[in-house]
């Protein structure tokens, strides 16, 4: 009879393995960043500052070379993009904003999955930071953002990065050269 | 019957009714409109090189080694296929927006780069998929110098 039943797990396991999991949402919806609800104000500008000041926590996270901060600010950009309410945005604009989410999402995720791996984290914050760089150019920011470049990062291929300061710390090689690079361009 | 015949039979009865539990196959015999070679120049040499070391998870089309018709490696390899998709699709790719075009494409060269792409343990079996450096530097080349185009062609 022990046997059987042991035999009945086997095959419920093994099937059980064929179903993707649906749980994924779960875990996102505990993480709760006061930087994400700032909306219900009255400029349509506010949301995007909010993915702004993540975006900004997460450089300074880099810049520390913290790796774990980053990854707990990756997660909270993608719960900030999850709940960005686009009926603000006019109709021409919302695709082109969804277009730049969805690519932030993606960067965001997996930024926030690789906390040991700051390697990889630093290559999505690159992506990140180009779509941030559109996000800002298109919404405008509420205050001064720098737009700052290092060509070292990547072999010499060089990366740029969003910075609310006007003094350059450098979030792709941290510590070991936090002073490389220069402001290319200011967006108001 | 002892209680190690038992158990050898049941898991035999396992082991037979598991191969009833096929996953769909991967296999499209058309390239789709918005397959990557359709919107953008993939050299000859690149293609062959995409094909023998990244389509196997990154395309509508893989290509099944003899092992994927024995459960439960087809479904192992059917979980890993869809979670390449879902990360990045060659025969899509046209359909991905001009940002997430930009990401994937830098994400090829770095992955590549880096070593984590194609996936170790698949290039152990898949001979084809070891890439030598000159191999690595052709689609990496190639790859950045789309992502430029598009990077340029945002601003």
């Amino acid at each position: 009879m022990k046997n059987i039943s042991f035999a009945i797990v086997i095959i419920a396991i093994a099937l059980a393995a064929c179903k993707s999991s649906n749980n994924k949402n779960v875990a996102q919806n505990k993480i709760n960043d006061s930087s994400a609800h700032t909306s219900g104000q009255v400029s349509p500008i506010s949301p995007v500052n909010g993915i702004l000041h993540i975006y900004l926590k997460m450089k300074n996270a880099f810049v520390n070379d913290d790796d774990k901060e980053a990854a707990k600010e990756g997660k909270g950009m993608l719960k900030a993009l999850n709940d960005f309410d686009t009926s603000i945005l006019k109709d021409n604009e919302r695709k082109q904003f969804q277009d730049m989410a969805g690519d932030m999402k993606e960067n965001a995720e997996h930024i926030g999955a690789n906390a040991g791996n700051i390697k990889h984290q630093r290559e999505h914050f690159d992506m990140l930071s180009k779509d941030m760089y559109d996000l800002v150019k298109t919404s405008a920011a509420d205050e001064k953002i720098y737009v700052d470049y290092c060509p070292m990062y990547n072999d010499n291929k060089g990366a740029t990065w969003l910075s609310e300061t006007k003094e350059i710390k450098n979030p792709y090689l941290g510590k070991e050269m936090d002073t490389c690079g220069s402001i290319k361009e200011v967006l108001k | 019957m002892s209680l190690i015949k038992k158990i050898g039979l049941i898991a035999l009865i396992v082991i037979i009714a598991i191969q009833f539990v096929r996953p769909a196959s991967n296999k499209s015999r058309h390239i789709l409109p918005s397959d990557i070679s359709k919107v953008y120049n993939v050299p000859a040499s690149v293609q062959s090189l995409l094909k023998n070391a990244c389509y196997d998870c990154h395309s509508n089309n893989t290509n099944y080694p003899w092992y994927s018709n024995i459960e439960p490696f087809g479904w192992w390899l059917a979980s890993h296929i869809r979670r390449g998709k879902e990360e990045l699709n060659f025969s899509e790719f046209a359909g991905y927006s001009a940002y997430r075009q930009r990401s994937k494409l830098f994400s090829v060269g770095r992955s590549i780069e880096d070593g984590t792409m194609p996936v170790p343990s698949y290039s152990l079996i898949h001979r084809d998929s070891r890439l030598t450096k000159e191999q690595k530097g052709l689609i990496i080349g190639w790859a950045d110098k789309i992502k430029d185009s598009l990077n340029n062609a945002n601003k």
